[in-house]
């Protein structure tokens, strides 16, 4: 029966839409050699400022909050806020997306903990306001919309990734501009952007980590030597942040610039439409902005009022795009740390 | 039709009842269901906030709001709703909370006096359907979780974005076509 359908699928999916240019198959990786590539860099880094560590020093957390306030004695530089939730509770597991420390600071679950600290973690539903909650998640969305991108499409398309836009929720949509060679007027499909949104939903539902790692100009270069935009961004960011480091973030292996935070897992992306691809027309040539709407794993909506949101982020959304991003007066701001006062 | 209006006789109550009174687990037969419910009774009137199975906490609740509504209707003057009251009500001090604090409490109320919520079941250990009883209006914390809060959650800003997005478009229509009206 099984084997009935898919033959049935064959025959007609040919007919039905003209030009696919969206691959349907999860295992076209048209850049397997540099992946593996970036991803070999990662690691060694990864693992020499682990190692970098030294003798192992004990710090104090004090978590607030519930099921109960707790004391824990961790590693420092080792232990992250994501170790001690494990200490504490699964609930706080499953549902934590950011960790806040001393009030104050925003901290990635999965970034090790480098003092005394108290710890407090952010949800979907925390009150009094999710707000930096929020940001993250969508800043977050973008960042697995272009892994996805990056794999969306058929071998014979190359898309490179240019940026996302600093995540602004009451926008309406997420968002990640990217360039596609050898397609200079695309105008998706329903079916199309259906397909990315699955493709979305599918990546998030593999619950990967977002490893954050700082790494000095040099190498941020080196693991971004394939793309001519990032490659112009690397050296801007650096110049901006305070200790001269770039950010990075990965995801299963698609690796990406971010000042963060991000949240800490893949799975707490629930409910995920791609809602548009609209054309730029910039300095570097067209542009192409993939915009999207989602929703956390434990915020529910009716359909219709999600439809609402759906609608609403077909519209172009006018954040900054390249030209004005390399205006004077635009200060990206990657360098400062975000904090919660 | 000489029939007697049958809400001057009784009054309706705001809660939905069941044609069929659901069955307890009684022993010592239909005295002991009577005795069964006038100690919850007692009790909800006492700790304004019980967990039971839910079938005890549905047929309570039946009582407890035809007490509350046969007080705030006749006071504490009316001989039988007294006696309704002496029975159901075990500790006679609850009898004064009765008709000097819950029913200035629920004079005002256009809805039920008590709610019922499910509660979780502690599996496996209880097998059957739990459920929390409460008076309304009682000092403790909210059971369910307060919408005011949610203002700020990720879909209310987004929906709430929506919502000026779409009026802005609307008044910008509307001033459009003013301004055609007057260039006729």
């Amino acid at each position: 029966m099984k084997r009935f359908s898919s033959c049935l699928y064959k025959k007609y999916s040919g007919s039905l839409c003209s030009i696919k240019y969206v691959s349907t198959s999860a295992n076209i990786h048209p850049k397997t050699e540099i992946v593996a590539y970036q991803n070999n860099l990662f690691d060694n880094e990864q693992k020499r400022q682990r190692e970098a560590v030294g003798r192992i020093e004990k710090i104090t957390v004090k978590y607030i909050g519930v099921p109960e306030n707790v004391t824990l004695s961790m590693n420092k530089g080792i232990s992250t806020p994501f170790h001690c939730a494990q200490h504490i509770s699964e609930m706080l597991v499953k549902r934590s997306g950011l960790a806040l420390i001393d009030e104050t600071h925003l901290w990635d679950m999965h970034r090790p903990l480098e003092s005394d600290c108290e710890l407090t973690f952010m949800h979907a539903q925390y009150l009094p306001d999710p707000y930096h909650f929020n940001r993250a998640y969508w800043r977050s969305c973008s960042l697995i919309l272009g892994a996805v991108i990056s794999k969306a499409f058929k071998t014979d398309i190359q898309p490179t990734l240019h940026s996302f836009p600093s995540p602004n929720v009451k926008s309406g949509s997420f968002v990640y501009d990217v360039e596609l060679s050898n397609l200079p007027e695309w105008a998706p499909t329903e079916n199309e952007l259906r397909i990315l949104s699955a493709n979305m939903v599918k990546f998030a539902q593999k619950s990967y980590k977002f490893e954050r790692l700082a790494v000095s100009e040099e190498l941020a270069l080196d693991i971004f030597q394939e793309n001519k935009f990032k490659k112009e961004q690397v050296p801007n960011i650096a110049q901006q942040s305070i200790d001269k480091k770039v950010v990075l973030y990965r995801i299963d292996d698609h690796i990406e610039i971010s000042r963060g935070p991000m949240i800490g897992n893949t799975d707490l992306l629930g409910r995920c439409s791609i809602t548009a691809v609209h054309r730029l027309d910039t300095k570097n040539g067209h542009l192409y902005r993939f915009q999207g709407v989602s929703l956390p794993v434990n915020i529910m909506l009716n359909h219709f009022a999600y439809s609402l949101l759906e609608q609403r982020a077909k519209k172009l959304n006018a954040a900054r795009w390249v030209d004005q991003a390399q205006n004077d007066t635009y200060v990206p701001q990657f360098s400062r740390e975000e904090t919660a006062v | 039709m000489n029939q007697a209006e049958v809400s001057q006789l009784v009054s309706k109550l705001r809660i939905r009842i069941n044609p069929r009174h659901k069955n307890l687990k009684c022993p010592e037969g239909p005295q002991g269901r009577l005795n069964k419910l006038r100690k919850t009774v007692n009790a909800l009137f006492k700790y304004e906030r019980l967990e039971l199975n839910y079938t005890l906490a549905d047929e309570t609740r039946g009582y407890a709001e035809r007490l509350i509504s046969e007080a705030i209707r006749h006071g504490d003057t009316h001989k039988p709703t007294m006696e309704m009251a002496d029975y159901w009500i075990e500790e006679k001090q609850l009898i004064h909370k009765l008709f000097k604090v819950l029913v200035p409490r629920f004079n005002d109320y256009q809805t039920s006096y008590t709610m019922l919520y499910r509660a979780p079941k502690a599996y496996p250990e209880i097998v059957y359907p739990r459920s929390v009883l409460e008076l309304r209006g009682n000092p403790f914390p909210a059971i369910l979780p307060q919408r005011s809060d949610q203002r700020n959650f990720i879909h209310n800003v987004l929906l709430d974005e929506a919502k000026k997005a779409y009026r802005a478009e609307k008044y910008e229509e509307i001033t459009k076509s003013l301004e055609e009206q007057r260039d006729e």
